[in-house]
């Protein structure tokens, strides 16, 4: 405590500053005067004496400023005044000010935001109370528990509370005349007691309570129009109507985490749930596994179940942070991580650049001020005193661009949030500035600080006294020459590890674009439908209305959509028999249930056999139909039309046809397998998509499609999208990585090529006097030309040597995020971005080159 | 930031030397000087030059605070006075001063 009352003290001290000088000297003039009085009562003359006590005090000018010393805060003020002095100096070059603070705030804007987006997409807390003692519960391997099992885990009631949450479901929302569908969450009357999620207005839902529902916000505004009178209103949902009880506040970040967000949660029973439970004060998870395993061992006594163990791979898991990623780090949660360590690597690489830049910069005042340091030096200036004030000026500099980096991160993020990013799943991500993005930055400033300004500050002021003084800095410029050329050949090599990254991601781009899924895009529509009633019938009906469409050349239905995550092909994994024989092959296959003219309007040619037929319906044989890859690996070169094959569920089926390959999850799945079922051999589930394949382009059927359908039945949603949109979503992550990899990589080759203009120019007008004497003494322009342009080709080559070495090692590890057909090390990839790097090194020389052939030789011996 | 400017002194007394004189109630810089050399009898002597650098070094610690008064022969002149820290200060050095000193006597007696 007393520290901070000292602290307070100076600092009330540095407002009564002037008042204090002037105090003090009026109190040493007393103690003087008392002194003299006093000498002057023993019988000493008034001068006397008074020249006597002056002698005795000895120095007032000393006294004074040593007891000025006690209050001041040395070090601030001198950060002070070096700031003063730094920013002048940058105002007097304020061209170069601004380049550095523009290269540095670009580069840390975006590595701020990509920073701010990591952290909240991957290591945010979920809003609930005390994330620390929620788990995710998981049992049999599974986190999905079938109602019956939760109702058993609960009457356990082996914790403080365990609740259930399907985030899965389609809800469809009947307003007015249309149905919208909404990404519901449904959950156990209890979840929100359990969890503590808090709500904005109105209250949670309860336990024992049914048909009611709480909204998120952003429902809330974008589809009910921010009403505030929504607590208490009704919402038919699913044909039923729902009560509105609360609404969540802006900030809710689901337990689900990666800014997935619902439009509600309400109360429903979907057949299974993520189960949570609330641990007991002080409970450890090792002891709440410990006590639910015989819970569970006694669930596999009352649900006895041949295919699964209840008791097997029981887990409790982290709802938030860090410990969450590392217990998922197996699932698909890695590749998201990498993605993102990636780009805050690949930013960081381009600040470092612009930190080359600003460093080299600086390296240049430093050595052409070296005369004035040796001689403040020679004069008593510490050299310690020196560097803090030329790290002063990289300070400042540092602190503008972070300062601006983080107002563009405060934009970009804000942009983020606002716009609707067209992912399939409903995601939205709180991006905030917080404690974390400040503490980043400061580091980052720091970092940026010291990489900027030591080495210049040290270069120089190393020079000493001596050496400077009499040669008039020529041999320290030589010194920072070597350092400057090092520096741009880093440039150029770490440049050239960013061009092959984006080269990479622009290829990958391109070879997805014009990807061949297998099938035809350019005239389909998809249709999807939530919740018909009497599904069978309505199948039937809806074809029929569709196929009377203008324009329509074939519809069908199908129970899954290609290469859309949200409706996605579920992949089971188990074993066929072909020929129901005894040889069993294990595959993991991607499955539809499609309608006999699937195939035409998908234009996936049928290679073997035929095509479902109207006879293939319920209680004919079953007959399915093989993609080639499937087909190939379970019988081999032998035609498998008309072989049986027995399902993992023991459902034998004749193979009535094989399919062409196509794309089934994601456009860069390779060899993947799949298997086709009638439609109308499938048992009835709650939703349908219907394929309809048109004549005209497929943009302005749309519309018609939608009427068509939405019109069959009131309760049900319905939502027609061309497959060239769905196709556009598949797209978004290569066009994303594409977009900020290759800009990434051109602001990079940019700063990189504004570091060696620089550095050539700065060679050149050092190398004035001695370019001047050659020509004077007969150089050939040729001979000046080779003299600039050779220095760059050193410079380029040795830069170019290090960065291909570096690339080829460093962008392997890219090759989890690329399709198949852009190797990472295709040597075209670094054959073309030796050639880019060249062309624009190139450029960077015209002007030093120009400038060197310019020189005068009766000006150039003149010069200094 | 420490200056040793009075070699007769040990390291440190000067604080104390000042906390004890201000002890009995507050005094100006020259009185502060006066009574130390009157109570050591002429054995101590602080430096004038020193005083107040210390002084403004317990003003910032705050063990002291000053205010403007009238001298004893009607003059302007700065009192110092104790502040309750300072006292604590004070108790805190002197013990330690005193064990110092006996355990110095001790060793040149027995050793």
């Amino acid at each position: 405590m007393a520290f901070w009352n000292e602290i307070g003290n100076r600092i009330a001290w540095l407002f009564r500053r002037s008042r204090f000088d002037k105090e003090l000297e009026e109190e040493v003039r007393f103690h003087i005067q008392a002194r003299a009085d006093e000498l002057q009562q023993a019988g000493l003359t008034g001068a006397d004496a008074l020249r006597q006590a002056r002698r005795e005090f000895g120095s007032t000018l000393r006294s004074r400023e040593e007891a000025r010393s006690a209050w001041q805060m040395r070090w601030l003020e001198d950060l002070a005044s070096d700031l003063r002095y730094a920013a002048r100096a940058l105002r007097r070059n304020r061209a170069l000010a601004l380049a550095a603070v523009g290269s540095l705030a670009l580069g840390i804007g975006a590595n701020t935001t990509i920073f701010s987006i990591a952290k909240e997409a991957l290591f945010s807390e979920p809003s609930c109370r005390d994330p620390q003692s929620l788990v995710l519960i998981s049992v049999s391997g599974n986190t999905w528990i079938p109602t019956s099992q939760y109702r058993f885990l609960e009457d356990a009631h082996a914790f403080d509370g365990l609740a259930g949450m399907n985030i899965q479901l389609v809800v469809n929302w009947r307003d007015g005349n249309r149905s919208y569908r909404l990404a519901g969450t449904h959950v156990t009357g209890n979840f929100f007691e359990v969890t503590g999620i808090p709500v904005a207005m109105g209250r949670p839902i309860e336990r024992g309570e049914s048909d009611v529902a709480v909204i998120t916000h952003g429902f809330w505004t974008r589809r009910l129009g921010g009403d505030p009178n929504v607590v208490g209103r009704t919402l038919a949902l699913d044909g039923k109507p729902y009560t509105v009880v609360g609404v969540l506040p802006r900030d809710h970040r689901m337990l689900a985490g990666f800014g997935f967000t619902p439009d509600l949660y309400l109360t429903k029973d979907p057949g299974e749930f993520m189960l949570y439970a609330r641990l007991p004060r002080g409970m450890t998870r090792q002891a709440a596994y410990t006590r639910l395993q015989p819970i569970c061992r006694e669930m596999d006594r009352a649900y006895p179940d041949a295919n699964r163990k209840w008791a097997k791979e029981v887990r409790l898991s982290a709802v938030g942070g860090t410990e969450r990623l590392q217990e998922e780090g197996g699932s698909g949660v890695m590749p998201v991580v990498a993605f993102f360590a990636m780009l805050v690597i690949i930013t960081a690489i381009v600040v470092l650049i612009a930190c080359a830049n600003v460093s080299s910069l600086l390296l240049a005042r430093a050595f052409t001020r070296s005369r004035e340091f040796a001689i403040r030096m020679s004069l008593g200036g510490s050299r310690g005193r020196l560097v803090r004030q030329l790290l002063a000026e990289s300070l400042l500099l540092a602190l503008l661009g972070t300062g601006a980096g983080l107002l563009l991160d405060l934009w970009l993020t804000r942009l983020l949030s606002r716009v609707h990013i067209p992912t399939p799943l409903p995601i939205e991500l709180i991006v905030q500035p917080d404690r974390m993005l400040l503490a980043y930055s400061v580091a980052l400033a720091f970092v940026v600080t010291l990489a900027t300004g030591l080495v210049p500050a040290l270069r120089g002021t190393r020079a000493g006294i001596g050496g400077a003084l009499k040669e008039g800095g020529r041999q320290t410029g030589q010194a920072g020459y070597t350092l400057r050329n090092a520096l741009v050949v880093g440039q150029l090599a770490v440049s050239i590890v960013l061009l092959s990254a984006g080269l990479l991601f622009i290829r990958n781009l391109i070879q997805a674009t014009s990807f061949n899924a297998g099938f035809d895009t350019t005239h389909t529509i998809v249709s999807t439908i939530q919740g018909p009633s009497d599904r069978r019938g309505f199948v039937d009906t809806a074809l029929e209305r569709l196929r009377a469409l203008p324009g329509v050349e074939a519809a069908s239905p199908a129970s899954v959509v290609p290469l859309n995550p949200f409706l996605a092909f579920n992949q089971p994994g188990g074993q066929f028999r072909p020929d129901a024989g005894s040889r069993t092959v294990r595959v993991q296959y991607n499955s539809n249930a499609v309608g006999p003219d699937y195939f035409r309007i998908m234009g996936i040619p049928i290679l073997r056999g035929r095509t479902f037929l109207d006879s293939d319906r319920l209680g004919a044989p079953e007959v399915v139909i093989l993609n080639e890859n499937l087909a190939r690996r379970l019988f081999g070169n032998t035609n498998p039309v008309g072989h049986i094959l027995r399902f993992p569920n023991n459902r034998d089926t004749t193979v009535v046809g094989v399919a062409r390959n196509c794309k089934y999850i994601t456009l860069g799945e390779e060899n993947a397998m799949a298997v086709y079922t009638p439609f109308s051999q499938q048992a009835a589930r709650g939703f349908a998509h219907f394929f309809v394949r048109t004549r005209s382009a497929p943009e302005t059927m749309v519309r018609k499609v939608d009427e068509a359908l939405a019109g069959l039945d009131a309760a049900s949603a319905v939502e027609t999208h061309s497959m060239g949109e769905i196709f556009t979503g598949a797209l978004l992550p290569s066009r994303l990585g594409a977009a900020i990899l290759a800009s990434m990589a051109l602001f990079g080759l940019l700063l990189a090529s504004i570091g060696l203009y620089g550095v050539l120019l700065y060679a050149t007008e050092q190398r004035m006097r001695e370019i001047g004497i050659r020509v004077a003494l007969g150089a050939t322009p040729g001979d000046v030309l080779a003299m600039v342009v050779g220095q760059s080709l050193r410079l380029v080559a040795v830069g170019m040597a290090i960065g291909l070495a570096l690339a080829a090692v460093a962008v392997r590890p890219l090759s989890m995020f690329l399709v198949p057909e852009v190797r990472p090390a295709d040597p075209m990839n670094f054959v073309a971005v030796a050639s880019v790097l060249a062309l624009v090194a190139g450029l960077a020389t015209v002007a030093p080159t120009v400038r060197a052939l310019r020189v005068d030789p009766a000006v150039a011996l003149r010069h200094e | 930031m420490e200056s040793n400017p009075i070699p007769e002194l040990l390291p440190g007394t000067l604080y104390l030397l000042i906390l004890r004189t201000l002890s009995h109630g507050p005094l100006h810089g020259y009185a502060i000087v006066k009574r130390i050399k009157d109570a050591s009898r002429e054995g101590l002597r602080i430096e004038d030059g020193s005083l107040y650098p210390a002084l403004n070094r317990m003003l910032v610690k705050g063990w002291l605070t000053s205010e403007w008064g009238v001298s004893e022969n009607h003059r302007k002149a700065r009192f110092y006075r104790l502040t309750p820290e300072g006292r604590k200060q004070l108790d805190k050095e002197a013990g330690e001063f005193d064990r110092l000193v006996r355990a110095i006597q001790l060793v040149m007696r027995t050793a």
